[in-house]
């Protein structure tokens, strides 16, 4: 069996626990706990007839008093930056995050812009859009509370992955 | 000086390179080359001792051959069965065999375990312990039980923590390996960034990681990582297996470890070595092979049982056939006999007055009466003991009577007043003797008559009390009979002893006496047949009476038919008699008269 790892990666409190357990559980609380170190979850899923397991690493948030613990994305078969999009400081915090993240692996990037279900504080410029879509591999705009857009964009991750066998990340 | 001795040195070197490519060829092709044109003899000397020095050095062969046979044995199974099944033909037998007895001394083994730890104080204070410590029974039992064993094996490749393979004990319930290698992955590298790094810039690595239930081992190689989860003291020996293991590992899947893009198939030989992992050893004290107690000891409880039942079984037997001699004994019937236990028993007999009685029965037949429930009903029995123990008991009111027993008959002899005989007879009448069947009186004499009739008057008395008697006398027959009935015996019995008293007490007071037999009959039917029914009951009626032993001199019958009398006529199917009786002084006296 085929299995990846992916990170979930972001500031704190973006919602990146509720979209591993909405992903994995197809369940939402309103109770926010903050997760410390890492919680690994399972979930498989079939893309083209192809079974392929995904440990989803839902790693904590980084803040300015929490920075980002590179030794956790080792082995990523892809990663997940998640960003809220009623905190427009999530956003410069996420892409802070990203830039860490690519100097240590080449793997796939997912811009998962959470809490869709909420009035957004701000929006992408057309430019600002077409130079985010060049950073990341797959872009998102998600709701964990409702579940919108959840599951595609997982199978949309896998199915990059499944295709793209060159970002094999032994290969590095 | 030193740029000389640098440029000899290259010079030199350059020499040498030179002649080793003319004697060996470019890159050894000239020594490859002849080497590889007796390859095949080279290898074919050395090719068993080199797998036996190899296997004794590290036991690697083994390791690679076993998939390989295995894959082997697999395709013959698929494609040439026919001729594996011929040649294990000839094993199957004993396999069998050697199987049933294993799996019975097994099964055997097995419900001694699950009684004791069921029944025992042991296996109760282990169950409340577990219960205590919110762990499975067996998982308890299995940490009392051996010293250490390994439950889980987990191969983990250490990049990405996926889990490559896992292996474990089999009889547990799995916990999620996927979970567990992933989590522990990440809590290894929580570990080695927090505490930094060692002297050599080596990172921390996490060794053990120990829970209430069980020790987590970990061996960490370069490119993956070999867990174990084992419960009870770990010894030394595991963490070599465990080494050793991974040293294996690396060494066959070197390539598959460096190149894994998250597949796991070609690890899924990686197994029979992650086996050899799962080592344990029981505790020393359980390993004495004990008998199993409990099992045998069920056993005898059960053998017990199936004694006390048969020996019970035949004490009812014997205990039956000894309360039913008592239908044996005369005068008792035994309707119901049930033996619920050796101490309740139902008996519900029948028994005759004059029979044994029960309670002395049963003491005397060493039976203890509170046992019994009985239920007794009283009979008349005509066992003949018991009819003979009734006449005794009748005879003996008269002492100056004597009793014989003969042919189931009773013979009776002595002197007897009237009235005694006539009590006497019809006492044994009704315990079931008659002049018939089983009774004699010919021995029987009437002392009375000669007693009591002593003067002429109350001869005369008595003569007309008896003409009375036996002209009161009727005998009723049925409608158109004419057969003398038991009834009329009796009757007939009486006036054939009347009669003999009264020819006695005739001649002595020289009266002639004759006796009427009168039949009558109904008026229905024929004038004419019913006068000839009247006469045929006379007549039998006779016949009857002479067998009693009267004189048929005596008698006169006459056949009325019909008698025309409203009140009668209608029932009058009837015999009746009358005493004819001529004095002879009378005559003489009515002749001396002109």
């Amino acid at each position: 069996m085929i299995q990846k790892k992916i990170c979930l990666l972001g500031a704190s409190s973006v919602g990146k626990t509720s979209l591993v357990k909405q992903f994995v559980e197809g369940i939402f609380s309103e109770k926010y706990l903050t997760t410390i170190g890492v919680k690994v979850d399972k979930k498989s899923l079939v893309v083209d007839d192809e079974e392929i397991n995904f440990m989803l690493w839902d790693i904590e948030g980084s803040d300015r008093y929490n920075v980002f613990e590179e030794r956790y994305l080792r082995g990523a078969a892809g990663y997940i930056i998640v960003v809220d999009q009623t905190r427009a400081s999530s956003l410069i915090e996420g892409l802070d995050i990203h830039t860490l993240a690519k100097q240590v692996t080449s793997c796939p990037a997912v811009l998962a812009i959470n809490k869709s279900d909420l009035p957004s504080t701000w929006h992408l410029s057309a430019i600002e859009q077409d130079a985010y879509q060049k950073l990341f591999d797959l872009q998102f705009t998600t709701s964990a509370k409702t579940g919108e857009h959840v599951d595609d964009m997982f199978l949309a991750l896998a199915a990059l992955l499944l295709k793209d066998k060159k970002n094999d990340i032994t290969a590095e | 000086m030193l740029e000389d001795n640098t440029e000899e040195q290259v010079e030199s070197e350059q020499h040498i390179e030179q002649i080793r490519t003319l004697i060996l060829g470019k890159n050894n092709a000239l020594v490859t080359e002849s080497v590889k044109k007796e390859a095949r003899t080279l290898v074919t000397d050395v090719v068993t001792e080199a797998l036996h020095d190899r296997q004794k050095q590290d036991s690697s062969v083994n390791k690679v051959l076993q998939p390989l046979i295995e894959d082997s044995v697999k395709h013959s199974v698929a494609h040439n069965s026919e001729r594996l099944v011929s040649s294990l033909y000839p094993l199957v037998g004993s396999l069998v065999r050697k199987s049933v007895a294993a799996f019975l001394s097994d099964f055997m083994e097995k419900t001694n375990q699950l009684l004791e730890n069921s029944l025992t104080l042991k296996g109760l204070k282990w169950r409340l312990r577990a219960w205590q410590t919110g762990v499975s029974f067996a998982q308890y039992a299995a940490s009392q039980t051996f010293a250490y064993r390994v439950e889980h094996v987990f191969l983990i490749h250490r990049e990405t923590g996926l889990l490559l393979n896992a292996v474990d004990i089999g009889n547990e319930e799995k916990s999620d390996a996927d979970m567990v290698s992933s989590m522990l992955s990440a809590i290894n590298s929580f570990v080695g960034d927090s505490f930094l790094t060692g002297e050599e810039g080596q990172k921390e690595q996490l060794q053990t990681v120990s829970t209430d239930s069980f020790n987590l081992l970990i061996k960490p190689g370069p490119s993956a990582l070999v867990v174990a989860a084992v419960i009870g003291n770990p010894p030394q020996k595991i963490s070599n297996q465990l080494q050793l293991t991974l040293e294996n590992i690396h060494q066959l899947y070197f390539n598959e470890l460096n190149q894994f893009d998250g597949d796991n198939l070609p690890f899924a030989d990686a197994e029979n070595l992650l086996r050899d992992c799962l080592l344990s050893e029981q505790k020393t004290e359980e390993k004495k092979k004990k008998k199993p107690w409990l099992a045998l000891t069920l056993l005898f409880i059960i053998a017990t049982s199936l004694g006390y039942q048969v020996v019970s079984w035949v004490k009812n037997q014997q205990l039956h056939k000894k309360i039913m001699q008592l239908d044996h004994e005369p005068g008792v019937v035994i309707r119901q006999l049930t033996i619920n236990n050796l101490d309740d028993i139902y008996l519900d007999i029948l028994r005759d007055p004059n029979a044994v009685i029960l309670t002395q029965w049963l003491k005397d037949n060493n039976l203890a009466v509170e046992k019994f429930t009985i239920v007794e009903q009283n009979y008349h029995s005509l066992d003949s003991k018991i009819l003979f123990y009734r006449a005794e008991k009748i005879v003996n009111k008269f002492p100056q009577l004597s009793l014989s027993w003969k042919n189931s008959s009773l013979s009776l002899s002595g002197k007897l007043d009237f009235s005694d005989y006539q009590q006497l007879l019809s006492a044994l009448a009704i315990a079931g003797f008659t002049k018939e069947r089983n009774l004699n009186i010919e021995q029987l004499q009437l002392a009375s008559t000669h007693k009591i009739v002593s003067s002429r008057q109350v001869k005369q008395q008595i003569f007309d009390d008896l003409v009375g008697r036996i002209s009161s006398t009727q005998l009723d027959f049925a409608v158109e009979s004419e057969e003398i009935t038991a009834k009329m015996q009796i009757s007939l019995d009486q006036i054939e002893q009347y009669m003999a008293q009264l020819s006695v007490l005739a001649k002595e007071l020289s009266i002639n006496i004759g006796l009427l037999i009168i039949g009558c009959s109904d008026n229905t039917g024929n004038i004419a047949t019913n006068k000839a029914l009247s006469l045929n009951r006379a007549k039998n009626t006779e016949k009857e009476l002479i067998k009693k032993g009267l004189d048929a001199e005596q008698v006169h019958v006459i056949g009325l038919g019909q008698i025309d009398i409203n009140a009668v006529k209608n029932t009058a199917r009837k015999v009746i008699f009358n005493v004819v009786y001529i004095n002879e002084a009378h005559i003489k006296d009515s002749q001396l008269i002109p």
